[in-house]
């Protein structure tokens, strides 16, 4: 491939194209490409076993591809060895912790593994400690934490050597919400200093607060933009559902009502259809219900909302049955392996 | 391989593992099991010598030579338990591919976990010290000879770390490369003995030989004579024993003077060998009348150690040359059933 092809956008921190990888008789990934902005958060979403822990040891330079090459800031991963792996900073999904060592000694220890001065490593050790609140456990050995702070440890070990690159892979898991916000507010600010991140999560919802872009990864094929459905479903919280079920039928809308449990609805989180609903009828409830309807777009969803408002119809809540990730995700062919 | 990156590993390597009050317990042990038979091999030669055939010189050699022997063997043991679940332990433990993942190189990965893994087992070595002092002080043995006799014995356990490393960079699972490296200890300080021993049998030839005995019916004085006998060719397996470690200490430490008359261990080991480097002469001495002995004196034979300390040398660089290649990244084949995160 020429190197003229792989060339970065000015602003392209790393490039990896065509990459595939067998384990024996199991294609973990046959056909992925990426390319991470600097400053811009990307999202790895996928499938369980999709191949994206694989796609990652690629990026990192720790498992080499059988085909495909991946280039950081220009520098060859596969031949640059030490001098592309400085650049990037990664959080593996499962990863254990020396367990005798304080937190603050594996922040050091892994700071003198990047071969920065010690003056240097105590003071990102501190500052990185205050960033992902450890700093009351600072010097408990690392064997006490909990999952979650450990997972905020891992973190912080994969920034301490302020990386141009970050990987992360699935770092939210295990984390209360509270740090879930503030991993995100992590990695915004990471962005705004110039740093390109990817983040694979399964967390659909959460990631899309975050990032910029996203690549899907679909049995080992990545692709940037998964085609989405013509028609998308919205989600109507009205007062009366008897009253929009006439409303709806008068103006020929096609309505599922939730609940229910038929139809696309069956894909939605039970939690986010547990409104005050009273007791349901298949022919209309008096009392308030949910209700979804399929539409075109932004566009068709404003009309909705006048007409309805315009006929008396009383609307409480009114939008997107599903983030825009988990809309592209649900129209790929989800297949678990 | 940078020092940076090596001193790094090492650090880790000795704060993960070694820093755990197990370790202050198995040195305590280790000092107290050593002392105990340094004390009673004390007690007994001190008894023998009221009886005056062992002179405390000699009692002194006796103590040196079986607490070498004791301290090597008990370091064989101990040393594959730091080295040889090094890597596959950490990778298990998701510990190895963070530590990949950073600027150090496989080489500062290697020679990090072999440096930490020697400098535990230097550290048993450390606490027999003085049980082996008493002994040289007591056995008036050249200071050179004790040193020689200590680097030999750290540089054996270097080479065993140094099996053990590569082999759990090899071996999916730590029990696995754990037993291996026993296999490996014990085919070399077993093995190369019963291997040697066995090897007799099929060594015997019958030859003619030539003997200088009493001329019984004749003249009564020695002559030469012609005699067929079952020769053992024992010079073509003895480096076989060269590269069982004890013999390779013992043949450092009772430099220069194995004999068989005496009552020092390393000497008498040391005699052994040269006499299965000798293996069948073709010229026996059966004439008691010159000196009234059988030629007992010890053949004269060639040292063992530089034979066997190149072996050594050989197998710890191709372990540790195998350890880096296996750590190396980007990983092309990983073992089976293995992931890396
Ligand atoms: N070292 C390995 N040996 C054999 N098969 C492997 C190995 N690593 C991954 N696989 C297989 O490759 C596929 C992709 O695995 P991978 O871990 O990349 O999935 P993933 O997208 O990260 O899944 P998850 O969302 O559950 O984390 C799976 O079918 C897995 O079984
Ligand atoms: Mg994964």
């Amino acid at each position: 491939m020429a190197a003229a092809a792989l060339a970065p956008a000015d602003s392209a921190a790393l490039v990896a194209e065509h990459l595939s990888r067998s384990f024996g008789p199991v294609r973990a990934v046959v056909d992925a490409s990426i390319s991470l902005e600097a400053g811009s958060v990307t999202a790895l979403v996928g499938p369980n076993g999709s191949g994206k822990t694989t796609l990652l040891l690629m990026l990192t330079g720790l498992l080499a591809p059988d085909a495909g090459r991946v280039e950081v800031r220009g520098l060859d991963v596969a031949t640059s060895g030490a001098a592309a792996r400085r650049l990037i900073g990664w959080m593996p999904d499962v990863f254990g912790t020396w367990e005798t060592l304080t937190c603050r000694e594996v922040l050091e220890t892994f700071a003198a593994a990047y071969r920065l001065p010690p003056a240097v490593a105590k003071e990102r050790a501190t500052t990185l400690l205050a960033t992902v609140h450890l700093v009351d456990l600072a010097d408990a050995p690392s064997r006490v934490l909990s999952r979650g702070q450990k997972q905020r440890l891992g973190l912080a070990r994969a920034l301490v050597h302020s990386p141009a690159v970050v990987l992360l892979d699935e770092p939210a898991a295990g984390l209360d919400p509270r740090s879930r916000i503030e991993l995100r507010g992590i990695v915004r600010d990471l962005a705004e200093a110039g740093v390109a991140v990817l983040v694979s999560s399964h967390e659909l919802a959460e990631l899309e607060e975050m990032v910029d872009a996203a690549v899907f990864l679909q049995r080992g094929v990545s692709s940037f933009a998964p085609p989405t459905a013509a028609l998308q479903p919205w989600r109507v919280h009205v007062l009366d559902g008897a009253a929009f079920l006439a409303w709806s039928a008068a103006v020929g809308l096609g309505v599922t009502q939730e609940a229910g449990g038929a139809g696309a609805a069956s894909a939605v989180d039970p939690a986010a259809c547990a409104g005050p609903a009273g007791p349901t009828h298949p022919t209309g409830p008096a009392g308030p219900a949910t209700f979804l309807v399929s539409l075109t777009g932004e566009l068709q969803a404003a009309q909705l909302v006048r007409d309805a408002v315009t006929a008396g119809v009383a609307l409480t809540r009114f939008g997107p049955a599903y983030g825009r990730l988990e809309q592209a995700y649900l129209a790929m062919d989800t297949d678990r392996r | 391989m940078s020092a940076w990156g090596v001193r790094t590993v090492a650090v880790l390597e000795v704060r993960q593992r070694i820093r755990s009050t197990r370790w202050k317990v198995a040195l305590i042990a280790f000092f107290v099991v050593v002392g105990l038979i340094a004390w009673g091999v004390a007690a007994a030669v001190s008894g023998v010598g009221d009886s005056e055939w062992l002179s405390r010189q000699d009692a002194g050699r006796v103590l040196f030579g079986v607490v070498l022997m004791v301290v090597l063997f008990l370091g064989l043991l101990v040393s594959p338990t730091l080295s040889a679940t090094s890597v596959n332990g950490d990778r298990a433990a998701g510990t190895l591919a963070v530590l990949q993942v950073t600027t150090l190189t496989p080489l500062d990965l290697a020679v990090g976990k072999l440096l930490a893994a020697w400098g535990a087992a230097l550290a048993f070595l450390a606490t027999s010290l003085p049980f082996l002092v008493w002994g040289a002080v007591l056995g008036r043995i050249s200071p050179v000879r004790v040193v020689a006799s200590v680097l030999t014995l750290a540089f054996v356990l270097a080479v065993v770390c140094a099996v053990g490393l590569a082999l759990s960079a090899s071996v999916a699972r730590p029990a696995g490369s754990a037993l291996l490296t026993y296999v490996v200890v014990a085919g070399v300080g077993v093995g190369t003995l019963i291997a040697f021993g066995l090897s007799a049998f099929f060594l015997q030839r019958t030859e003619v030989v030539q003997v200088y005995g009493v001329d019984v019916g004749g003249s009564g004085a020695c002559s030469w004579s012609e005699r067929e006998e079952t020769q053992t060719h024992t010079e073509d397996t003895a480096w076989l024993l060269g590269l069982n470690p004890f013999v390779l200490v013992a043949d450092v430490a009772a430099a220069p003077a194995p004999s068989l008359n005496g009552s020092d261990p390393l000497a008498l080991m040391g005699a052994g060998v040269r006499f299965a480097q000798a293996g069948a002469r073709d010229e026996i001495d059966e004439c008691w009348l010159d000196d009234g002995g059988f030629g007992t004196s010890t053949p004269a034979g060639s040292a063992v150690w530089p034979w066997s300390i190149p072996v050594y040398a050989a197998a710890g660089a191709g372990s540790l040359w195998l350890a880096a290649r296996r750590l190396r990244v980007p990983a092309t084949t990983l073992p089976r059933g293995i992931r890396i995160a």
